[in-house]
């Protein structure tokens, strides 16, 4: 039953840094394809084009941070492994959910509004500030999700 | 990845193509010129002065237009992710250059002139390959249903003596095409693009049509199928004054155009105004192409603007290098980018 325990905070670990991480690489993969476009044609907005692109890689963090701390409260990173029973232990596998999932959809929906941004910079470098907020927005739900996570993750008494 | 996400590179790199696009002041500034090498000096701030250089005199602006616009196409048809997209908005100029052919091999078998000197370079096909097809008649190679329309159209002229008759199958040999393109690329703004065309198309024949006072059964195979409005629908118009069209064709959009024109009961007036009127029909069926950040659309919306650039460019350097009044030529200028 330990060993279960342990089995599902690794999944929950698992699926956080990957869930996020794969969200992030489609986003920002998005967002690099339209900054090429872009550049291609100016290569002078590669500064904010990077911003922009950089922008969706925050959830892949995120997603990395949650799964650190699964693995450290049952004491994989160094230290003495903890005892962890298979309702703890999924008690932290649905810790990571919020991220993972959040993480996902946020990173991915974000690179699109990315996207759309540098597209909004090619037509109206004016509009810079204005381009750098909307995508911006998207990663509130980001934040939310990896607070949730922390909270949770919190909670759980070992 | 989803398909329409292939398209963010290519939507990103047309808008900051689209930048370069020439504003409507700048085409105003070009109209307030005295002279057409003041014109062509305001041209060589833009994209065009690439090409100024290999003018051979000032009359000659036409080649830098068509140069500017194969470039535009050639480019787009390299990054596209389907250049099917491209191809749309080329196949009208194959089918001028077929019609040129075609005119010109009558012209030749009546002792006459080639007329190779209106070939335009902006089709899919090489103008050599179609030159050499034509010339050698061996029309087997020849895309876009041409290797059966082309002989199809020498053997009608044989045996109609109808040049109208003639120009109407290639023009419905192209609608054709271009429908069926468009519903293979399987993207519905493209369908939507040509039908408005057909319409548009369609509406402008009616016009010439009524002028003309053609019967019904005259005038029925002037019109071509795949628009939105039916070929009956349409022909019932010829039956009625040019002033009640707009609420016959109420139910369909093609009937705010008529809204754009001031005057409808100047047909030779009206015919003119509906050519810039329809074009920015067309325009319009691509206007929300600018809200979507991947959708295909922007391909088409992107070389239409390029396509309306160059006649407001054209119809500037003529009023221009023939001194006619502005005011006219600002009133044939499209708008709406």
């Amino acid at each position: 039953m330990e060993l279960l325990g342990v089995m599902l905070a690794i999944l929950g670990a698992a699926m956080a840094a990957g869930w996020a991480g794969a969200g992030s690489a489609i986003g920002v993969g998005i967002a690099g394809e339209s900054g090429a476009g872009v550049m291609t044609e100016d290569p002078g907005k590669f500064g904010l084009v990077l911003l922009l692109q950089a922008l969706p890689g925050t959830q892949g963090i995120y997603g990395l941070l949650i799964a650190f701390f699964a693995i450290l409260k049952v004491g994989l990173l160094g230290g003495e492994p903890i005892a962890v029973t298979a309702y703890q232990g999924l008690g932290i596998f649905f810790a990571c959910l919020p991220i993972a999932i959040g993480g996902y959809f946020s990173a991915i929906a974000q690179g699109k509004t990315s996207a759309a941004s540098i597209q909004m910079i090619a037509k109206r470098p004016e509009e810079t500030g204005k381009a750098v907020i909307l995508p911006a927005m998207v990663e509130t739900y980001a934040v939310l999700s990896l607070l949730m996570s922390i909270i949770l993750l919190n909670g759980i008494k070992l | 990845m989803a398909p329409a996400e292939r398209f963010a590179y290519a939507v990103a790199r047309l808008r900051a193509m689209s930048g370069r696009l020439l504003e409507e002041s700048l085409i105003q500034r070009i109209l307030d010129c005295e002279d057409l090498d003041s014109a062509l000096k305001i041209l060589a701030e833009t994209a065009y002065s690439a090409w100024l250089v290999e003018l051979k005199g000032s009359g000659d602006f036409d080649r830098i237009i068509e140069a500017e616009l194969s470039n535009a196409y050639t480019e787009v048809q390299k990054f596209v992710p389907d250049e099917r997209l491209v191809q749309l908005c080329r196949i009208p100029y194959d089918f001028h250059n077929v019609k040129v052919l075609v005119k010109s091999a009558i012209l030749v078998r009546e002792g006459g002139e080639r007329r190779y000197d209106l070939l335009t370079s902006l089709g899919n096909i090489p103008v050599e390959e179609l030159v050499v097809a034509v010339e050698s008649e061996d029309y087997r190679l020849l895309p876009f249903g041409l290797h059966r329309l082309l002989p199809l159209c020498l053997s009608q002229w044989e045996q109609t003596r109808d040049i109208l008759q003639v120009e109407n199958s290639l023009d419905a040999g192209l609608f054709s095409v271009l429908a069926e393109i468009a519903v293979a690329t399987g993207f519905d703004s493209a369908v939507r693009w040509v039908k408005g065309r057909i319409d548009a198309e369609n509406i402008r024949n009616l016009l010439r049509l009524k002028r003309l006072d053609l019967d019904i059964a005259g005038a029925a195979s002037f019109l071509h199928e795949g628009g939105w409005i039916a070929g009956e629908k349409l022909l019932a118009l010829l039956n009625e004054p040019v002033e009640s069209w707009p609420r016959v064709l109420s139910f369909s959009d093609v009937s705010g155009v008529f809204a754009n024109v001031p005057d409808l009961s100047d047909l030779g007036a009206l015919i003119v105004e509906m050519e810039r009127a329809l074009d920015e029909y067309v325009s319009a069926i691509l206007a929300r192409a600018k809200y979507e950040a991947f959708t295909p659309e922007n391909v088409i919306a992107y070389l239409w603007a390029k396509e309306m650039e160059a006649k407001n460019l054209r119809i500037a350097l003529v009023a221009v290098a023939n001194n006619t009044d502005r005011t006219i030529a600002r009133g044939l200028l499209r708008h709406g980018r």
